[in-house]
This record gives structure tokens, sequence and C-alpha cells, in this order.
């Protein structure tokens, strides 16, 4: 019988195959960049809510967790589109 | 700050960061994602099992989460020497510095997280667990899922994104 962690387990399964096909076939660009920052919101989100079961937990915790699969695709999406400005803010010379 | 490390090296060095993917192993990287994260079901039905007072079918779900997670370093194995025997090294650009630097990271993490399943492991053999008290276990879940979401991010950052 498929149960509700057999669901998630085979979502993650196809999220990553879909992932791996888009890395073997997918060009550098806006549409591959932001289906990428996704799949990492997306997996990250269940791996957080249905594997470790944050959605039961204390919700300070929960959002510590969350914060970190938010924060990681934002500055994604900001080193793609101002990538130039942080090069001049980061360079020391 | 590890991540903080990849975004700075990926704005300075937009070509290499472009490039980079091409040379790495997709399918690996896809592997000991399916891999980890099948291992973490596992973990999911190891604790499930504990909570019902199956302490024989928790101790097989780990043991299931032991080896799916021992397929990683192997295939990590495999992958590395690949790269060396082909020139895949940190001289071909930061990209790969950047790449070595985070996922042998990773990798220790891995290991650290591996031990702790050994441990839970015996102690649930033991009957040191039960539907009362399993935090130990819980805990360990709680690690090795933990590394599941880094690898997400990992996977996504060197194999895929460009």
């Amino acid at each position: 019988m498929i149960g509700h962690t057999e669901k998630i387990w085979f979502t993650l399964m196809a999220l990553t195959i879909l992932g791996a096909l888009l890395g073997e076939t997918g060009n550098a660009g806006w549409p591959l960049t932001l289906t990428v920052v996704a799949l990492i919101f997306i997996k990250g989100g269940i791996v957080i809510d249905h594997y470790m079961e944050m959605r039961f937990a204390n919700q300070r915790i929960r959002n510590v967790l969350r914060l970190f699969i938010t924060l990681v695709p934002i500055l994604v999406i900001v080193s793609f589109a101002w990538g130039e400005e942080i090069r001049r803010l980061t360079t020391l010379n | 700050m590890l991540f903080t490390a990849y975004f700075i090296a990926r704005v300075h060095n937009p070509e290499s960061f472009l490039n980079g993917p091409d040379k790495l192993v997709t399918i690996a990287g896809t592997t000991i994602t399916l891999f980890l994260l099948s291992s973490g079901y596992c973990m999911v039905k190891a604790v499930n099992a504990i909570r019902c007072d199956q302490q024989k079918s928790a101790f097989r779900w780990i043991i299931l989460a032991i080896m799916l997670g021992l397929a990683y370093p192997v295939v990590k194995y495999f992958e590395l020497n690949w790269y060396i025997q082909n020139g895949v090294n940190v001289d071909e650009g930061v990209f790969y510095a950047a790449y070595y630097y985070l996922t042998l990271n990773h990798l220790v993490h891995v290991t650290w997280g591996l031990m702790g399943l050994f441990f839970v492991a015996f102690r649930t053999y033991t009957g040191a667990y039960t539907s009362e008290s399993y935090s130990g276990l819980e805990a360990a879940a709680l690690y090795w899922h933990v590394t599941d979401i880094l690898w997400i991010v990992l996977f996504s950052f060197f194999y895929i994104l460009r």
C-alpha cells in the first residue's frame, strides 16, 4: 500500500530526476535559474515538513530551517541578476 | 559562511561557473541524491516503527538507511577517481575549487551522520528505544535529514545551475 511517506519519497525522486535532466539539457538563463531555485525550495520544504516533521514542531525551529531554504534561492537570484554589482562591492582594490 | 564563499566565487568567476558543470558527472550527483533521499525515507520509517514499539522493524529500516547512505561515499569515490584521471582538479578553475571545498565538507558531515546511524542501530538492536523514549533515534534521523537538505542545495549549485 502506498502511504503518505511513500508519496513524499516518490515526489522527491521525481523532482531529483527532473533536476538532473535540466542539468544535462538546460542552457544558462532565467528559466533554468528560476527552475533550480524552485526545486531547492520545494524539495527542501518537503524534507523539512515531511521527513523532519517540522510542521508539527516548534514554529521557531521550523522557521529557521525554512529561512535557510528561502535565503539560498534568493541569493541565487540576486547573484544572477546583480552579479556585476556584487562583484564590484566585494572587490578589495 | 560556506555558501557565502560559493556566491562570492560565483559572481567573481561567471565563466568558470557557466562551463564548470559540463565536466562534472551529473549521473553521479543524481545517484547520490537518490540514495541520500531514499536513506532519509528509511529513517522516517524507522522513527514511525519505533513509535509503534516495533523495534525489529525499526532496526531493519536503520540498517537499510545505513546501506543506502554508504552508497554515497562509494559513488563519490568513483566520481572523484574519474575526475582525477581526467584532470578535473582545482587548477581547472574556481568552480572546481568551490566544488571540492563544499562537497568534501558535506561528505565529512555525512560520515558523522553515518556513525550516528550505526550507533542508533546498535541501541535499537539492544532495545534501548521504545515508543515512550526514542529521542536519540529521532535526533540521529533529524541530523541525517539536514545532510539531505544541504545536498539538495549542493546538487543544484554544482550539477544543474549555470
